[in-house]
């Protein structure tokens, strides 16, 4: 709902369009009669259209699989014309704002790449159209007894977006300068203190998970933090987590002064060797910056025993999409068989397949099974072994904004609240 | 005759008028949405109308941090580019091939991005930089590593280095072209009469050049103190340099705080109105001393 002094505001300036509220958004309404209609008509509809996919265009592999292989597919046997542009998480939400503002209910995205807490605040401000990813044929395949994939940041997907991968934290050393690394946090914080200046975290998504995986170690484990968000243990597991981050001050890389701004910073510092460890939310990202080049080949990824977090990532359709069936058939594409099989190949872009094994024919489950043998990824049963998911998207809201008011800049913090 | 020579002169204030009013417009559409977002009334995370966002950034350590922190940033890499500027061309300004080669080396810098510059210096100051391997390969220094900090470090030293590179460009051709087109005759006067070649660039040339060069001065810093990008690859995470304090507010994973990125945008936008206004009274200072 547009709130009346903003209305006053975007007319008095004379950039409001038509009022959201003459005409249903197309994203809504056309999700809405697609619901409905056999799978057949939506592919009809598509036949010949756009689609404008908002994702983060930060990594040239994703790109490349995204532009080089599944736009000319979608072409060719859809005749859908993808065009990805950039615009993930803030971005993304306070472009579909700022469209809701301007009142254009027909905006510019029709697909977008969410997780956590994009999908929390777009649900939020009711900008997401759905239901619409369980009448997906290949929705079928999905692993949906998954924590994992079922529950995105312990939140319901209710059919507003679609998965399309799964991630794993996991540490990133280099076996050649470090043959035996830390196993544990408590190894690590030991590693820290005979290794001063070897060791930092970036201020961005990457940094924070991992600083919200310490955070489930202090409090006793992930179960004590799940059931949403309560204000009271989380500043006990803050209290102890930014405590460890004190004590370990002094060791850090330029002594806890200055952190990298985010995990490509991190990733240059690595392979330069300012620094002894990267980070990153994909368990075989080490595999395809290896391959990149951009890594040093002895490089490998690391799993903590106190748990690394694992989530999902999700397609989602925004109220104003101008091209909701053109979205659909591009979301359903992306969940095949062949497609998630495409992008989990080490030397493509090692994204984790959502699928469930068991529900896909013999031949296909054979080929991922090959994938896996790849001596480069973490083992399977590794990954499930230490995997934990994730709590409510408040807990690492929070964590980040503490984070910058009282860790990263102490000297303006008159003590924490 | 009288009457119509001054209706067309009206007519062309009022054409005048409108055109700076258009060439205007977004800026002040950009301001007035700022304010209203500013106060909850527009913008993500948009809440009940109220100054709880200005108060929240105006209370905020960090704001005043960042603010002096840029500010400080920008002056030194304006003075030192204005400085190396005026040094060009004052000591490069013949027509031979070496000064000609030694202005276009000044002016080389001037098509390259900000962003490639910044990636630049991360490639030649980081500790594992070109710079630190060259002191290690040399014996100055017993790792790479041990190289001070010159990137992400307290003080700027990367950033300001590389705003004066970037800025000296752009500096010295404006004062090349001052010097060629304004202080020649008269510093050939000065010389007749007898003035020595410090005394003519004292009270001749510097004066011209200096005057002449202040707009684009100080457009330099109001462009160095709300510059993103450099500031994104090359500045400390604390304190956070006022851009980049904009981009996080705006993107602050805490809806209620994004509005606080526009209380921050306003406060860039008022250093860049004072800096136009001290400009405007020293010019006018400057006027009112030649009449």
């Amino acid at each position: 709902m547009m709130h009346i002094g903003a209305a006053a505001v975007m007319s008095l300036l004379g950039i409001a369009g038509c009022s959201a509220g003459s005409r249903p958004p197309a994203g809504q309404a056309t999700v809405d009669a697609l619901a409905r209609a056999p799978w057949d008509s939506v592919v009809a509809r598509a036949r010949g259209s756009a689609v404008i996919w908002r994702m983060w265009r930060g990594d040239p592999s994703i790109n490349a699989f995204v532009d080089g292989w599944v736009a000319p597919r979608l072409r060719a046997r859809y005749g859908v014309m993808l065009h990805a542009v950039d615009g993930q998480g803030p971005e993304l939400f306070n472009q579909l704002v700022v469209e809701r503002e301007a009142g254009r209910s027909e905006g510019t995205a029709s697909l977008v790449w969410i997780n956590g807490e994009t999908f929390s605040n777009l649900r939020r401000e009711q900008l997401l159209a759905g239901p619409w990813a369980g009448r997906l044929p290949n929705a079928a395949f999905v692993d949906s007894a998954s924590p994992i994939i079922a529950r995105d940041f312990e939140q319901d997907p209710a059919g507003y977006e679609s998965p399309w991968g799964r991630v794993q934290f996991a540490l990133i050393y280099d076996a050649a300068r470090t043959p035996v690394p830390p196993r544990t946090f408590d190894e690590l914080a030991a590693w820290i203190r005979t290794h001063p200046g070897r060791f930092t975290y970036d201020e961005g998504f990457t940094g924070t998970t991992f600083l919200t995986m310490r955070m489930y170690a202090d409090i006793g484990g992930v179960a004590r933090l799940a059931g949403g968000f309560d204000s009271t243990r989380y500043a006990l597991a803050r209290e102890r987590t930014f405590a460890w981050l004190d004590g370990l001050r002094p060791a850090l890389w330029r002594g806890g002064a200055t952190y990298p701004p985010d995990v490509a910073a991190m990733h240059r510092l690595f392979a330069n060797q300012e620094i002894d460890f990267s980070m990153s939310n994909n368990q075989n990202e080490v595999v395809t910056k290896v391959r990149q080049g951009i890594l040093p080949s002895t490089s490998r990824a690391l799993l903590l025993r106190d748990g690394t977090i694992a989530n999902a990532h999700y397609l989602g359709i925004p109220w104003n999409a101008p091209n909701a069936a053109g979205a659909m058939v591009v979301a359903n594409f992306l969940l095949s068989p062949e497609a998630q099989l495409e992008k989990q190949r080490p030397e493509v872009w090692a994204d984790g397949s959502v699928l469930d094994m068991r529900r896909v024919t013999r031949s296909w489950r054979a080929r991922f099974e090959a994938l896996e043998a790849d001596p480069r990824q973490l083992p399977r049963d590794s990954l499930e072994k230490y995997a934990r998911p994730e709590v409510s998207p408040r807990y690492h809201e929070r964590l980040a904004t503490d984070w910058r008011a009282h860790v990263r800049t102490p000297a303006f913090s008159a003590g924490r609240p | 005759m009288m009457v119509s020579a001054r209706r067309n002169e009206r007519r062309a204030t009022l054409v005048a008028l409108l055109a700076s009013m258009l060439v205007a417009a977004p800026v002040l559409v950009g301001i007035a949405y700022a304010a209203a977002a500013s106060m909850g009334i527009a913008g993500a995370g948009a809440g009940p109308t109220s100054a709880a966002r200005l108060i929240r950034v105006l209370n905020d350590g960090q704001t005043w941090a960042g603010l002096v922190w840029s500010l400080s940033a920008a002056a030194v890499a304006t003075v030192a580019a204005t400085a190396g500027a005026i040094a060009v061309a004052v000591c490069f300004r013949g027509g031979g091939l070496s000064d000609r080669m030694a202005r276009a080396l000044a002016a080389a810098p001037l098509p390259l991005p900000h962003l490639v510059a910044a990636a630049l210096a991360v490639w030649v100051l980081g500790q594992s930089g070109m710079l630190a391997r060259v002191a290690f390969a040399l014996g100055w220094i017993a790792a790479p590593s041990a190289m001070p900090p010159l990137i992400y470090d307290r003080w700027g030293v990367g950033l300001v280095l590389t705003m004066a590179w970037k800025e000296m460009a752009f500096l010295s051709v404006v004062a090349t072209a001052l010097l060629s087109t304004r202080t020649a005759a008269a510093e050939e006067a000065a010389r007749t009469l007898g003035a020595s070649e410090w005394e003519t660039f004292r009270r001749v040339t510097f004066p011209v050049l200096w005057r002449g060069l202040v707009p684009a001065v100080v457009a330099v810093f109001i462009f160095v103190v709300g510059s993103y990008e450099a500031a994104a690859l090359l500045a400390p995470s604390s304190p956070l340099a006022l851009p980049l304090l904009v981009a996080e507010r705006s993107a602050d994973p805490d809806l209620a705080r994004r509005g606080d990125a526009y209380v921050v945008t306003l406060l860039l936008l008022g250093m860049g109105i004072v800096a136009v206004i001290v400009h405007e009274w020293v010019r006018a200072r400057w006027e009112s001393l030649e009449e």
